[in-house]
């Protein structure tokens, strides 16, 4: 019995000691759970297995007091080495116990005992006392059927047989109850009653405030007997002046009301740790046996409070939860809670989000039939503060202090702090309710969310910030408690993340207490293969902000569809495609020939490998040739493309082999009523929570399951702007009033403009195919996303050019937004084309889409600043000067003497506004709020510029053959973001060899700052200088970036080279 | 729209009275064949799927019906004019004399935008166009086909509509269909077997053994997959074919100078021709850029892609071995490169000739469709290659008798047989 020396011995040691607790606890639990025994067998029991938890078991024994019986360990002897625990039934104390060892020990800081020993003996005190509590409460219940099935053998007065048991059996209630009926009777106008009354509140003045108040225990100064004998009193009055069948139903409602006392009391007393309000719940629950009889008004009160408890303070949300999340399901909930022993948290944002969600659209109504068989993942919580006891459990409080550190020391750090958190434990309480989550959730694959208290507040714009970790959920329960454990600490990391916290410090959030809720669900799918994923999923939106036709409206909503799990559907990924509908008018789809059907077609598919036990992203093809004929409803998500012809399968002739398959979810669409389900829970949910809501959901092939809901009106990037009635008139260039989206696009420098009389009047097709080609340069040459194409009817017109500039996607990929004019003609104003050719590349890129109609009445159109502002087209593009006529290029700055074009939009409103505004800051064009003082987003350009400078001065020209260097793009124009490189041009005059040379310094160089720019703002890339070699020819002939030197507008900057 | 504005139907009028011009045509033919025969207009009534009613504007043009029943695509389009309509009407009765099958040429459409329609508003559509011109068209009178923005899907609802209004079976009324629903097999490889059944007697005529010969193909879609194959079969090199990559938004020249492996191509192809870059290079290929593949020293040109692709710029870079130009694609040669083509003495096979395969499948459609009796897809291509190889034989003939360019000969012959049915029927 040696104390353990050695530090790493000493921690082999603590490991043991823990493993010896935890099996003693589950030992415990288990008797505990023989509730068939007689209490003085458990007791006995106990005795044996408590000292198994204890450091010296051999030497260690037990002793408890209950009810005027004491039980110990065989050759019990009094010791002074002892530690107890208090047993308690509804807070009185009732019993004790003790441990105790019966020769010295040695002392760990001052006590015989281990700290966590001492928890140990709490916990077990209080199983005790909850067990004893339960057997109590069945006894009642017993007696209670009896008395019930005497009532109704003898039809006797049944009150009095009611009264008569409770006397006997429970007498503070039945003083409640006759103080219940004194009050009653009062109010009644008996004036027996009032002079009872009277005797009865001499010592209460307070006798008002009853109503909920604890008459569990009366006052202590009137005696048991006294108070007796008043109630006795009272029903002999009752008995007069009321009915058997009144008496009898108040007796019943107050005897109800009774029951939940202790649960109000619970809940409302703001002191009290989660833990003791999940047991008032559990035991409101057990002894009403679910059926939960709560006046209104308390209902009322119980659900305010457990809302604000479990969920948000936030009055907006309380208000509209209160009216659809009841007392009783939060009993479902607090069945599948971990916190922390002693903690005080909520559940977080998400959780709260999907919680209320599902409580709306489980309520019988009448959109029930509708929402078929909609269900839920199954979802374990881990409450907000959790986090912090998992911190200072490892001692890592110092962690939370990583926000107000500079933001690349963050950035430096944050891996380390995956790695630190990664290798932390988790308090015991912690990993015994992950222990029971994994039982409950069984072999399925899981996914660990967060769900945040900023989540919560912010709404959305702070969704997508923390992680979200797929767990294949393999393996032995060690294993995949492992994995689980490692999960949570990472999405736990997240919180400490640069990008988290540079942006709540933008946003002026940095000092709020974040914590961070975990949800920890079932991934909804099937086994396909080695994999595992859903037949589909998606997103939903209550609004569309992205409408391909004039018909659709707002309203109609937009969802974005995958096969497999929906992480695709969530974010834009670039270089493939959800499938888009609008649930409101399903039938008029984006892409309507064969070939953008299959072009605009999902091609990848994310799924958890099962095998592997990793997230994976698959060829679709692929996973259909391996395993099609396992995935669930495959003929309802693919459709096959024969003869010029894409058509919905059946069944019988899908032919997995053949590469003809494309996913168009054609089948789900048409033939399931899934787009009705999707629809109403879209309208439902915006109904009953006053907001349009942005919904996930995914399905397994039969059931529709929803995963998270959460207000719309806040999703990042897509907020509305307000739109200033107070800009002068000159400085407006356009209006528009229809089919408008949200959003914003700050600071337009440029502006090309395709002046629609003339367009239309361009001799041949060669001219207008000009135009495209010119606008296709143009796109090449202007600042990317600094620049905005105008022009006539429809942009990209295939076939017929007349009405539209024939571009194609790779024509305009740089532009900020994507602009067409609809000029009337006579009585008649051409269709516009929404950009349905290139409509979801536009989607996916955030091009901005906005349709204007000059002429309709109170629509402004600044045609003057647009065909008289200086054009620069004959010097960018000299060879096209001979189209200056009908393409405008505007330098913004230029023609306002410095200003840019702000382009406002309100989709709530229905209104836009382009206008001449003084530019707000170099990289704001992606965010919506910025603090005036932020200066960090000006450097980004600052130090490219600084990079650009040194990088020419350190160039040795006559070694590399280079005869001069320039600057140009974002980094010349101040405007370069944290994830722009840096352009340069070299003019090159040396060998092939020189050449190659160049290539590898300048490589090095661009390494290098990438490097750099990846530890100052977290974006990563290959390399930070994009540079193009121009020969004395280029320059001569103003080929290609060549025009870029000694251009009018945008012009490349020349760089001093070194020793020059 | 202004007047001066582009044309398309002015420009077929003017490129006809240069064709009536060299064929010396009096003065009522060419005043018969400047002009569509018919021209029909018509609202077309929809329920839309909220209830409301609105009207779209039909066409159907039926240019000339002298050789034969007309034959030509319904376009669905927003911008759709009747002048296009007429335009497109005009090439078809040309196309279909060129290759010498017995069918005038039509044209039809809609000004709607599928965009902006269910599937059910586009069935009313179709339903609701056959219903207001069913006397005028059928199998004997009018055979519509797919076009733009329209498939086999529409043209089964506009047969189905035909077949209730008239009270029989007329599969032989609509091509275009999926096989099994009336459609012929030997389709997807007709238009590319085509190009090379006319190319093989071109080097036939010119003494080249085809064999000793190599080619550059531009674009990888249907058509150059399927004449690179039988190209290949022949014994020809085929050394590169370009394709557009969508990632890049640009094109690529995939170049193997011993010849390209085509099976091995398409199993890094995707869907849309789109060729993988990486697994390509893996494989020996080399990616050079879009225009490589018309610098190529090579005997053929098979541009295969898009219109306007030889230019008076692109024209420059043609190496001087190449002997033969056979247009797959429509248009992709301006005048100005015709004109480099002429002095330089290249061969040209006119895109209306080498691509017409697959208007003669659409017409084994119907044939087969009329008889209700199904060729095998060996019988389809053989008598493609009988259609072709006549066809080709009387453009030639004529080019060599009358000293004219491959082009303007090819024009020359399909007005001149209009014209001649014309003639004979007593309508001139």
């Amino acid at each position: 019995m040696d104390k353990p020396q050695n530090s790493i011995d000493k921690l082999l040691h603590d490991m043991r000691e823990r493993a010896k607790e935890l099996n003693c606890l589950y030992q415990v639990e288990e008797l505990l759970t023989k509730t068939h025994l007689p209490l003085a067998e458990i007791f006995t029991q106990l005795i044996h297995t408590i000292p198994s938890g204890y450091q010296f078991p051999e030497i260690c024994q037990v002793r408890i007091e209950y009810d005027n019986q004491t039980y110990i360990s065989p050759g019990y002897i009094a010791s002074s080495r002892f530690q107890s625990a208090d047993i308690k039934v509804d807070d009185k104390v009732v019993g004790r116990i003790e441990v105790s060892y019966t020769s010295d020990v040695p002392q760990t800081e001052n006590s015989y005992f281990l700290k966590d020993e001492h928890k140990l003996l709490q916990t077990v005190a209080e199983r005790i006392g909850r067990t004893i509590l339960h057997l109590k409460l069945e006894q009642v219940s017993r007696e209670w059927e009896t008395a019930q099935k005497d009532l109704s053998e003898k039809n006797k007065k049944e009150w009095m047989v009611v009264i008569d048991l409770l006397r006997r059996t429970d007498q503070n209630l039945y003083i409640h109850l006759g103080r219940k009926m004194v009050y009653h009777l009062f109010w009644n106008g008996v004036m027996e009653a009032k002079e009872l009354l009277k005797t009865l509140s001499k010592d209460r003045n307070e006798a008002q405030s009853e109503i909920s108040d604890d008459m569990n225990r009366p006052s202590q100064r009137r005696s048991q007997h006294e108070l007796l004998a008043l109630s006795d009193e009272t029903f002999h009055i009752a008995a007069r002046y009321l009915t058997d069948k009144e008496i009898l139903g108040r007796i019943q409602k107050w005897i109800q009301e009774d029951k939940a006392g202790f649960l109000s009391r619970a809940i409302n007393n703001i002191d009290q740790p989660l833990v003791e309000i999940i047991n008032a719940i559990t035991h409101y629950h057990y002894i009403s046996g679910g059926n939960y009889e709560l006046s209104p008004p308390m209902e009322k009160g119980l659900r305010v409070s457990l809302i604000r408890r479990f969920f948000s303070d936030d009055l907006e949300f309380i208000n509209i939860a209160k009216n659809h999340i009841e007392v009783r399901h939060f009993y479902d909930l607090v069945q599948r809670i971990i916190y922390p022993a002693s903690g005080y948290g909520r559940l977080g944002g998400k959780s709260a989000g999907l919680f209320l969600a599902q409580r709306i659209l489980s309520k019988p109504g009448e959109h029930s039939a509708a929402l078929g068989d909609l269900k839920y993942p199954k979802t374990w919580y881990i409450t907000t503060d959790a986090i912090m006891s998992f911190l200072s459990y490892n001692n890592l409080e110092e962690v939370n202090e990583q926000k107000y550190k500079e933001i690349d020391q963050i950035r430096l750090e944050y891996q380390n702090v995956v790695q630190l958190l990664k290798n932390s434990h988790f308090p015991i309480e912690i990993v015994k309710g992950l222990s029971m989550a994994l039982d409950d959730l069984g072999d399925k694959p899981l996914i660990v969310r967060s769900s945040s208290l900023l989540e919560d507040r912010m709404g959305t714009a702070f969704s997508g910030k923390y992680k979200s970790l797929f767990l294949a959920n393999q393996g032995t329960k060690q294993e995949k408690l492992e994995a689980l454990t490692d999960a949570i600490a990472e999405v736990y990391a997240s919180i400490f993340g640069p990008d988290p916290i540079e942006y709540r410090a933008e946003r002026g959030l940095l000092d709020f207490h974040e914590e961070m809720g975990i949800m920890i669900q079932e991934v909804v799918g099937n086994k396909v293969g080695d994999y595992f994923f859903p037949a589909f999923a998606g997103v939903a939106f209550s609004n569309n902000e992205f409408r391909w036709s004039s018909r659709i409206k707002r309203e109609d909503g937009l969802s974005r569809l995958v096969p497999g799990l929906g992480t695709r559907a969530v974010d834009r990924v670039s270089d493939d495609y959800p499938v888009l509908i609008s649930p409101g008018i399903p039938n008029l789809r984006v892409n309507v020939t064969a070939e953008e059907t299959m072009r605009y077609s999902p091609k990848r598919i994310d799924v958890i490998n099962l095998k592997t036990c990793t997230f994976e992203t698959k060829e679709i093809p692929a996973l259909l040739a391996e395993s099609g004929h396992e995935y669930p409803g495959i003929e309802k998500i693919i459709s096959v493309y024969e003869d010029d012809h894409i058509y919905s399968p059946s069944a019988l002739n899908l032919d997995f082999s053949k590469r003809n398959l494309f996913v168009t979810f054609e089948g789900l669409i048409t033939r399931t009523p899934f787009i009705k389900q999707l629809q109403t829970i879209l309208k439902t949910l915006q109904e009953k929570m006053d907001t349009p809501v942005d919904i996930e959901f995914a399905s397994d092939g039969k059931n529709l399951y929803l995963l998270q809901c959460r207000p719309q009106a806040s999703t990042a990037g897509n907020v509305s702007s307000p739109i200033p009635k107070d800009i002068a008139p000159d400085r407006v260039i356009f209006t528009a009033n229809r089919y408008i989206s949200n959003g914003k696009i700050p600071d337009i420098t440029h502006v090309v403009y395709v002046d629609p009389e003339k367009y239309s009047q361009l001799e041949n097709s060669e001219e207008m195919l000009e135009v495209g080609r010119v606008v296709g340069k143009l796109n090449s040459l202007l600042p990317k996303r600094q620049f905005i194409l105008m022009g006539p009817g429809r942009w990209g017109s295939r076939g017929d050019i007349k009405l539209g500039v024939p571009v194609t996607y790779s024509d305009f990929n740089n532009t900020a937004a994507l602009i067409e004019i609809a000029r009337k003609k006579g009585n008649y104003v051409p269709e516009l084309s929404f950009g349905t050719h290139f409509f979801q590349d536009l989607v996916e890129s955030a091009i901005r889409y906005l349709p204007l109609y000059p002429d309709d009445p109170g629509i402004e159109f600044n045609e003057k600043f647009l065909l008289t502002s200086q054009n620069y087209l004959p010097d960018i593009l000299p060879e096209s000067a001979a189209l200056a006529d009908t393409i405008h290029v505007i330098d913004v700055p230029q023609a306002t003497s410095g200003k840019v074009l702000r382009v406002l939009m309100n989709a709530d409103l229905g209104e836009a506004l382009g206008f001449i505004a003084t530019p707000v800051s170099a990289s704001a064009a992606t965010e919506e709020t910025r603090e005036p003082s932020e200066t960090a987003s000006e450097d980004h350009w600052h130090w490219r510029l600084r990079m650009a400078e040194r990088i020419a001065n350190q160039l040795d020209g006559a070694r590399f053959g280079v005869k001069a260097v320039y600057v140009f793009g974002s980094t010349k124009n101040a405007t370069a973001g944290p994830g722009s490189d840096i352009d340069l041009l070299l003019h090159f005059q040396g060998s092939a060899a020189q050449k190659q040379e160049l290539g590898l310094w300048l490589e090095g160089w661009s390494l290098c700052l990438a490097e750099i720019n990846f530890s100052r703002t977290g974006y990563q890339s290959s390399g930070l200088i994009d540079y193009h070699l121009l020969t004395d020819e280029d320059i001569e002939k103003k080929t290609s970036y060549a025009v870029k030197i000694g251009a009018v507008t945008d012009a490349a900057r020349l760089l001093p080279l070194k020793n020059q | 729209m202004a007047d001066k504005s582009f044309n398309a139907f002015k420009m077929a009028q003017t490129q006809f009275d240069n064709v009536a011009e060299k064929l010396d045509l009096d003065q009522a033919t060419r005043d018969l064949l400047r002009n569509p025969i018919r021209e029909f207009h018509f609202s077309i009534p929809v329920k839309m799927d909220d209830g409301t009613v609105k009207i779209f504007q039909g066409f159907r043009v039926q240019h000339n019906d002298s050789r034969g029943p007309c034959k030509g695509g319904i376009r669905f389009h927003p911008q759709e004019t009747i002048d296009t309509v007429k335009a497109l009407a005009t090439w078809m009765t040309w196309k279909c004399s060129v290759v010498d099958i017995p069918l005038g040429g039509g044209k039809g459409g809609v000004i709607c935008d599928p965009h902006n329609l269910s599937m059910r508003e586009q069935e009313q559509i179709c339903r609701g166009w056959v219903r207001q011109i069913s006397r005028m068209v059928g199998p004997l009178l009018d055979v519509p086909a797919p076009d733009v923005m329209t498939n086999a899907q529409h043209m089964i609802w506009i047969m189905d509509e035909y077949e209730k209004l008239t009270g029989g079976k007329y599969p032989g009324f609509i091509t275009g269909k999926p096989v099994g629903m009336g459609g012929s097999l030997g389709r997807t490889e007709a238009t590319g077997f085509g190009v090379i059944y006319t190319l093989r007697e071109a080097l036939n005529e010119l003494g080249i053994d085809i064999k000793k010969t190599s080619a550059a193909f531009q674009g990888f879609g249907n058509v150059s997959q399927y004449a690179v194959k039988l190209y290949q079969e022949y014994g020809g090199t085929a050394v590169c074919v370009s394709c557009w990559d969508q990632k890049e938004s640009k094109s690529y020249t995939f170049i193997k100078k011993s010849g390209i492996d085509l099976e091995q191509l398409l199993g890094i192809t995707d869907k849309f021709g789109g060729i993988d870059k990486a697994k390509a290079k893996e494989l020996g290929y080399e990616v050079a850029d879009a225009e490589a593949w018309i610098q190529q020293e090579v005997d053929i040109l098979v541009p295969a892609a898009l219109e306007n692709q030889i230019n008076a710029e692109t024209v420059k870079k043609i190496s001087a071995k190449v002997k033969v130009v056979a247009e797959g694609a429509n248009g992709p040669t301006t005048p100005e490169a015709d004109e480099v083509f002429k002095k330089k003495n290249i061969f040209v096979i006119p895109d209306f000739l080498a691509n017409a395969g697959g208007v003669t499948c659409s017409y084994f459609e119907q044939v087969q469709c009329n008889m209700n009796y199904f060729w095998t897809k060996e019988e389809v291509l053989s008598k493609l290659d009988n259609i072709m190889t006549s066809a080709f034989h009387a453009v030639y003939g004529l080019a060599k008798q009358k000293k004219v360019y491959m082009r303007d000969a090819a024009y020359m012959i399909a007005v001149n047989r209009v014209a001649e049915a014309c003639k004979l029927r007593g309508w001139v």
